[in-house]
């Protein structure tokens, strides 16, 4: 073999190991991020860190069973963790600060806990992008600025006979004036059983001013609002409260036996109630609480019982949207 | 004469409409092709109920309701499948026309114990078992009533030659 070919022979050897191994050698540089259920540890690492504009690759598996990845109020496909297989993912961040991220697939009783975080660091690039995405920092939720307490009992003195209908309702709102209860700010901040006493100067009887309530809660939706809302309660609600928000999803049962345990040694049996999932069916619980308030409870999450904190999660309209759709169980609707 | 007689009664055994399925054509299109609906709770890892018999014909209905993680159902042989998040329950529909038994699966990995997360589907009933319990029934009868009629020969050991 002369000189030149095995210096050809050489070259092409190199050049194919380069081909191969340069991108295997980023491949493994990004690390495994594994995913486990919150009883076996949820993430690990659960804090990422990364840079504004710069793509942030994330390879992630699972150890157990199906997960799947997201990130908090980030307009992003969920990607799916399936065990043995690994799932590539690649995040652009265009806003500084702390995401959350985490698990989208019912894993268990304690899914909502497999949550992380990804600190974002660097300046702004574009102050225009995203706006209306996060609350602006210092904008604090309905809630805080009506001073609603989240905790308070909230149930309506009185209920209606049967289900409002909106239907029924709009006949009488051509003689009222009742325009201003339209507004969405009044809509928000007033419960369906406060409204209703707010007719009471009307002449209308008691169930004329329910089926207008629901007329009023209807058009402060809109059907895609509905939609959006059914899908996120279907996805993220209905395990403890029920497909059909009765409070018996699948999860309620071991809800109230976790809540009786860990109840048990610090304030007695009253306390307990407290871990079952609420019942949006139920017209005492639901007419009595204004959509500020449900929001709020959205947002905080259950501080100790099983409900988690929405508001590193949902945006502002998707709460908005689930609080609409939460109503639907009272009211009758238009189709 | 009771050879013939051994053999008749074979014959029904194995050909024999089964009482189940000789009732009235009219009872049995209404049996048969019906809508069969099932609930199965799903958990790590067993399926409940794990047993489902339907009719040869029927649509059957499954709603699949998982109580912990993420599972699937897939039944063998029919190549038909669902998957259920919890709070999410999911429905199959599908129509039984394969007689037998057929396994269901989970086929979502759903922890340490998924591949025994397993069922039983019967599509009809179980011809075989009946016919082969009257089979068995028939040859004992057999070998009770015809004793060998042929007499055993006394049997001589080979002469050995040292």
């Amino acid at each position: 073999m002369n000189r030149p070919e095995l210096l050809a022979r050489l070259l092409i050897i190199a050049g194919i190991l380069l081909a191969v191994g340069a991108p295997l050698y980023l491949w493994s540089r990004t690390p495994l991020i594994h995913a486990r259920m919150a009883e076996a540890g949820g993430w690990t690492p659960d804090v990422l860190q990364a840079e504004v504009g710069k793509p942030l690759h994330l390879k992630i598996t699972s150890d157990d069973v199906v997960h799947g990845f997201a990130v908090g109020q980030m307009d992003m496909q969920s990607v799916d963790i399936l065990p043995g297989k690994v799932a590539d993912i690649t995040l652009t961040f265009d806003k500084p600060g702390t995401y959350t991220f985490y698990c989208t697939r019912w894993c268990g009783l304690n899914h909502w806990r497999m949550r992380g975080t990804i600190e974002v660091s660097g300046s702004l690039s574009d102050p225009s992008t995203r706006s209306g995405q996060r609350p602006e920092p210092g904008a604090v939720p309905l809630y805080v600025s009506l001073r609603l307490d989240l905790d308070a009992p909230h149930d309506a003195p009185s209920i209606p006979p049967n289900k409002p209908s909106a239907v029924n309702g709009q006949q009488f709102t051509d003689e009222l004036p009742i325009t201003n209860y339209q507004f969405s700010d009044y809509y928000r901040s007033h419960s369906p059983y406060q409204v209703f006493t707010d007719l009471s100067t009307t002449p209308l009887t008691e169930s004329q001013r329910w089926d207008v309530v629901a007329f009023l809660w209807q058009s402060n939706t809109t059907p895609e609002s509905l939609v959006n809302g059914k899908r996120l309660y279907a996805q993220n609600c209905a395990a403890c409260h029920g497909e059909n928000g009765g409070g018996d999803g699948v999860f309620a049962d071991d809800l109230t036996t976790a809540g009786e345990s860990s109840m048990q040694t610090m304030a007695g049996a009253m306390d307990m109630a407290m871990q079952a999932p609420t019942d949006f069916t139920d017209p005492r619980r639901m007419l009595g609480a204004s959509p500020a308030l449900l929001q709020g409870k959205i947002l905080r999450g259950g501080m100790g019982t099983g409900m988690p904190m929405w508001g590193s999660i949902f945006t502002e309209e998707q709460i908005w949207d689930l609080v609409a759709y939460l109503y639907s169980f009272q009211f009758e609707y238009h189709p | 004469m009771a050879w013939i007689l051994l053999g008749l009664l074979a014959a029904v055994v194995a050909f024999a409409p089964l009482p189940a399925l000789s009732s009235p054509p009219q009872a049995r299109t209404l049996r048969q092709g019906s809508a069969q609906a099932f609930e199965i709770d799903a958990r790590q890892f067993a399926y409940s109920p794990s047993e489902l018999k339907v009719n040869t014909g029927d649509t059957v209905t499954i709603q699949l309701v998982s109580a912990d993680v993420v599972h699937g159902l897939y039944v063998d042989g029919y190549d038909v499948s669902v998957e259920a998040d919890p709070g999410q329950s999911a429905t199959l529909t599908f129509v039984a026309d394969k007689p037998g038994s057929f396994r269901f699966r989970c086929n979502i990995t759903c922890g340490a114990m998924h591949p025994f997360m397993i069922g039983k589907l019967t599509v009809g009933s179980n011809d075989w078992l009946y016919r082969s319990i009257g089979f068995s029934i028939l040859a004992i009868i057999g070998i009770l009533l015809f004793p060998r009629s042929t007499p055993i020969t006394n049997y001589q050991l080979p002469p050995t030659d040292h």
